[in-house]
């Protein structure tokens, strides 16, 4: 796997893919993008940040996309469903674009649950 | 291919699946362990008698936490080992005054493993409970005034 500027594919490609990924979270219930610590999960191109998603050439003229999320609690259904919705999502959109042929694997990470406050 | 079991530090065996590397070979979905950790805290706050999680020094210690934005009350008093396939997990509760201390467990336990597995699809081998301690309505009632001035 290989960063953005190797001999992956172009930015445009990459700042794309992560920002349908974006919308494909955004209209997904039950879960929002988290960029985690430091905001390390992210992806930054000319056409600006995109949360929770990071998309790296793989170095074979494919972007592999990393989506972390925060479930919402109680989830509507379970995480593993919820992914495999949001996985589909992400490769229906691509393919609208355009883009099928550059997309990659796309991995789900759980890394969160938002509540409202629990008193402790 | 097969993985190998991970036998955890309590020497717990919690069984890994074997995935090929990816679901369905178009990626990889991952439950976070911390995730594992606040279902099962945020499900035992669900059955009625658990006044709290946690024991006396993590409670105290994450009244302060929590204070300034460090604490998070969803883990206290939750430990939870897990591998892809399997979930163990030990809590520690507070049970309301009254309350029989057997049917909450057993409620406690029940409910931990139902949202557990059926939230993360993790297989919860085993709940491990500790009743630290009883709660007394008005245990958290400001000190009240000295009789003497």
């Amino acid at each position: 796997m290989t960063r953005d500027g190797d001999s992956g594919p172009a930015v445009s490609e990459r700042a794309m893919l992560a920002v349908l990924a974006a919308q494909a979270i955004a209209v997904t219930d039950g879960v929002t993008a988290t960029s985690g610590p430091a905001e390390r999960w992210q992806t930054t191109s000319a056409a600006g940040t995109v949360a929770g998603v990071l998309a790296v050439a793989d170095g074979r003229g494919r972007v592999e996309l990393e989506l972390h999320l925060a479930a919402r609690w109680p989830p509507s259904m379970p995480l593993r469903q919820i992914a495999e919705q949001l996985r589909e999502r992400v490769r229906r959109s691509a393919a609208i674009a355009g883009m099928s042929d550059r997309l990659g694997d796309v991995s789900v990470a759980f890394d969160d649950v938002l509540t409202e406050a629990v008193s402790g | 291919m097969s993985t190998p079991d991970k036998t955890t530090a309590l020497g717990r065996e919690v069984t890994r699946r074997d995935e090929g590397g990816a679901d369905g070979g178009r990626g990889q979905t991952t439950i976070g362990e911390g995730v594992v950790t606040k279902v099962a805290g945020l499900a035992a706050r669900e059955v009625p008698g658990v006044h709290n999680l946690g024991g006396g020094a993590a409670r105290a210690i994450g009244s302060v936490t929590q204070k300034v934005g460090l604490g998070d009350a969803r883990t206290q008093g939750v430990s939870v080992e897990a591998g892809e396939k399997e979930a163990a997990v030990d809590l520690t509760i507070v049970v309301d005054y009254g309350e029989s201390i057997p049917r909450v467990a057993d409620a406690v336990r029940e409910q931990v493993i139902k949202r557990v597995e059926g939230i993360t699809g993790l297989k919860v081998i085993e709940v491990n409970i500790t009743v630290n301690d009883l709660y007394f309505p008005g245990e958290d009632a400001p000190d009240e005034a000295p009789r003497v001035s």
